[in-house]
């Protein structure tokens, strides 16, 4: 049944080659022939060198620190290529949903930006949006085409029960913001939860941080969704062993870990950073040791074939697939 | 006195916003554009801007993405702090021609060697190697005026190396395709090349290729479409124009976009301003005898554009049409009986450049909308001084000139290249001493004067 159409198609743009990869390897398929490069103008071109006409379209496309804007232009020509070529139904997966922490109009004349990915997704004729672990789960609501917001939770369950099985953990979380996401990992793992208390004056600057909850002797596992750049992350994990933590563990969905982020975990009392790979690291695991990744592929990859199969994603909520 | 207005300007041309505001006798609203560390725009209007007439003026040079991205979202930041009306003023329109690929007949990208080694001696001949995929750079050209020119810029430059290091480690070199383009085996160039990678920490490696990616040259070499299909180019034309719908933008002016036609892919007001009378201007003003010169359009897609000027100077006309099938005799000269035009050139993917119209011992002006990697032109050139020309203008509205489009126009048959600002000149001038700048920004105030105050703009267009 090799030529029917509505198959599964998988395209990847150059953001990050071998998460696309290890999908398709688990989907069974190759990935589609495309090619994205630069001309010399440093303008976008996309070349499609495979029918789309009539298939499902699955366009998987991180986006690389420092090349957020080039990754989504790349991602936003593709998506518009198969429009134009007839593609069934197109499908943008993006693990880390760019411009994310822009949701609010949190000043007077501050952009919406994550709002406005949204509206130009929708305008380049995606019809269905995959993302995971969105820093905002009401960024949903800025898209008029279903989206579904997969979680790496269960993934990072699966490492916390194989990593730490019978150490005394509390699961810490260095934000307000982050509390919901801690508390329902500790509520899995039926641990003890704390919770740092921060006064963040400048984006991208700390400010003094206050713990809540009994840390005292205990591994400490940082759970958040994003370290950007790390700042936070030094800061929390500092404030967690001042308080008398045995050990301090940071587990985040997307590390971008942009800027100086490497040094600062190399210096900071962190004994290790588990990112899941999300997001392109590229030579970060060899700069840093304490980086440990968690494969979040095969959860991807099941959500695709989920999807193209018309069956529930819900599953994928509470479960992760075996690796 | 203009009210209710606020005049924001990218990053992309911010010389270009100063002038417009001082020609409209405006200060430049305030704004936070920046990036966040990860490479997110970050953005904040400072001003007000509800019920406001918003123009926001960026262009497309650079580095095109970031560019377009910050402006999306400016105009989006605009739209929900009330503006009245945003209207996107891109002298350079973003994506507006996309190079098409050369392929053959089973699909497969057209690679072709580099045809002469350039670099010891110069002739009209010699073919400066063509910036294309599976072409090596050229070396630099090294003779008469070229040399002259690069020791008086290495000297230049290396002055600059001492008392700019702020210039070499600007976000614009950043692209190393772009700014940094030309940095082949020239001896010239090494120095920049040396102090930007230096200055950026940079771990890519300029590679053999000019027209993409440095980093991707493998990801390019090796690309294959399926069996059986004609592989083919994304066109991002009606893709840009939607999203600046959907960010917001009212109204979009700009100036001299590639295809007239791109205007019908908007579903608002597009006013295209010509940079013709700019062009004209320098033709009657700076040229001697101007009447006696000949308008050269370099390719057939130009020829209207050229005629347009030809006609209302009451100049000769001359066309260069680019024949894909080898010469036979239809074109032999009917009065000399010789063979007419063959700058044959032996390259498949180059085709046969063809000069209709006579030029000999005439003065040409050559005309096109935008010169990028200035292939183009420069092959134009040479034609027409092997066809007996005297001098060779080349009159531009854009000169994007990436890549290694500076140091082909130094060695090139070219004697004087005039562009508009529409995209920054500033580092092109510097290496390029045939390069003369015309300036755009009143065209661009007095069209931002009579949209503002609802007066028609069409008086912009005519010249004559």
């Amino acid at each position: 049944m090799g030529d029917m159409a509505n198959e599964i198609k998988l395209l990847t743009g150059n953001s990050h080659p071998s998460l696309a990869k290890s999908v398709a390897d688990r989907l069974g398929i190759e990935i589609a022939k495309t090619m994205s490069l630069n001309y010399s103008n440093q303008e976008t071109s996309v070349t499609v060198g495979e029918s789309v006409r009539d298939e499902d379209v699955f366009i998987l496309q991180s986006t690389a620190p420092n090349n957020i804007n080039d990754g989504l232009m790349e991602l936003l020509i593709m998506i518009h290529a198969c429009r134009t070529a007839s593609a069934r139904r197109i499908t943008a997966v993006i693990p880390n949903f760019p411009y994310a922490r822009q949701d609010k109009k949190d000043k007077s004349r501050a952009p919406i930006s994550a709002k406005l990915i949204a509206n130009m997704l929708q305008t380049a004729g995606c019809n269905h949006v995959i993302t995971m672990d969105l820093h905002a789960s009401q960024i949903q609501g800025f898209f008029n085409v279903p989206v579904d917001n997969l979680y790496a939770e269960p993934s990072v369950l699966r490492w916390i029960r194989e990593n730490y099985p019978d150490q005394d953990i509390v699961i810490v979380s260095p934000d307000a913001g982050g509390a919901k996401r801690a508390t329902s990992i500790a509520d899995r793992l039926d641990r003890g939860f704390a919770l740092i208390h921060k006064e963040r004056p400048r984006p991208n600057v700390v400010g003094r941080m206050v713990l809540v909850g009994d840390v005292k002797d205990k591994v400490a596992i940082l759970v958040d969704d994003m370290a950007d750049t790390c700042g936070t992350l030094a800061k929390a994990a500092q404030t967690v062993k001042e308080n008398g933590a045995a050990e301090v563990v940071a587990i985040v969905t997307h590390g971008i870990l942009s800027g100086d982020a490497v040094n600062i975990i190399n210096n900071s009392c962190l004994s290790k950073v588990v990112v899941t790979n999300t997001v392109p690291l590229g030579d970060k695991q060899e700069r840093c040791k304490k980086l440990n990744v968690i494969d979040v592929s095969p959860t991807i990859a099941e959500a695709i074939r989920r999807t193209h199969n018309g069956e529930s994603v819900s599953f994928l909520f509470h479960h992760a697939p075996a690796v | 006195m203009v009210r209710n207005i606020v005049i924001l300007g990218g990053n992309s041309h911010p010389k270009l916003v100063d002038s417009i505001c001082n020609s409209l006798g405006l200060p430049k609203g305030d704004r936070i554009l920046s990036s966040f560390s990860v490479g997110e725009t970050r953005c904040e209007i400072k001003d007000s801007v509800r019920g406001k007439d918003v123009y926001i003026i960026q262009s497309g040079g650079g580095k095109v993405n970031d560019h377009f991205m910050d402006l999306c979202i400016m105009i989006s930041a605009c739209k929900t702090g009330s503006a009245k009306r945003v209207t996107a003023v891109l002298p350079l329109f973003p994506y507006s021609r996309q190079p098409d690929l050369p392929y053959n007949k089973t699909g497969a990208p057209l690679s072709k060697q580099p045809s002469t080694v350039p670099g010891s001696t110069y002739t009209f001949e010699s073919v400066p190697a063509t910036p294309a995929p599976g072409i090596a750079k050229s070396a630099g050209l090294t003779n008469g005026m070229d040399s002259l020119s690069k020791r008086l810029n290495r000297a230049q430059v290396s002055e600059n190396n001492i008392h700019s290091p702020a210039v070499q480690a600007s976000p614009a070199v950043n692209g190393v395709n772009g700014a940094n383009g030309m940095n082949g085996g020239d001896s010239y160039f090494k120095p920049k090349r040396a102090d930007s990678s230096l200055s950026l920490g940079s771990s890519r490696t300029p590679g053999a290729f000019t027209t993409h990616d440095y980093e991707k040259v493998n990801h390019f070499t090796s690309f294959q479409g399926k069996p059986g299909y004609k592989q083919w180019v994304a066109q991002a034309g009606t893709l840009v124009a939607n999203l600046l719908s959907c960010s917001g933008a009212d109204h979009v002016i700009t100036l001299d976009l590639h295809d007239p036609q791109y205007q019908g892919f908007f579903d608002i007001p597009v006013d295209n301003l010509y940079g013709r009378p700019l062009l004209q201007r320098y033709v009657q003003q700076n040229i001697p005898n101007f009447r006696d010169a000949v308008v050269v359009s370099p390719d057939a897609g130009g020829a209207k554009r050229a005629t347009a000027i030809a006609d209302s100077l009451n100049m000769e006309f001359a066309l260069i049409h680019k024949v894909k099938c080898p010469l036979s005799s239809n074109f032999l000269n009917p009065e000399t009986r010789q063979e007419r035009r063959p700058t044959k050139i032996t390259d498949r993917q180059n085709a046969t450049m063809m000069l209709v119209g006579d030029v000999a011992n005439k003065v040409c002006v050559l005309v096109d909308d935008l010169a990028d990697t200035s292939n183009t032109i420069t092959r134009a050139a040479k034609l027409l001084k092997k066809e007996g020309a005297t001098m060779v203008y080349a009159l531009l509205t854009h000169g994007v000139l990436s890549g290694d489009a500076i140091s082909r126009i130094n060695a090139s048959a070219i004697d004087k290249i005039i562009v508009t600002n529409s995209v920054p000149q500033e580092e092109h001038q510097k290496l390029c001493p045939k390069l003369e700048v015309l300036d755009v920004s009143p065209a661009f105030a007095e069209a931002i004067r009579r949209v503002h105050h609802g007066e028609s703009i069409s008086v912009l267009f005519q010249y004559d």
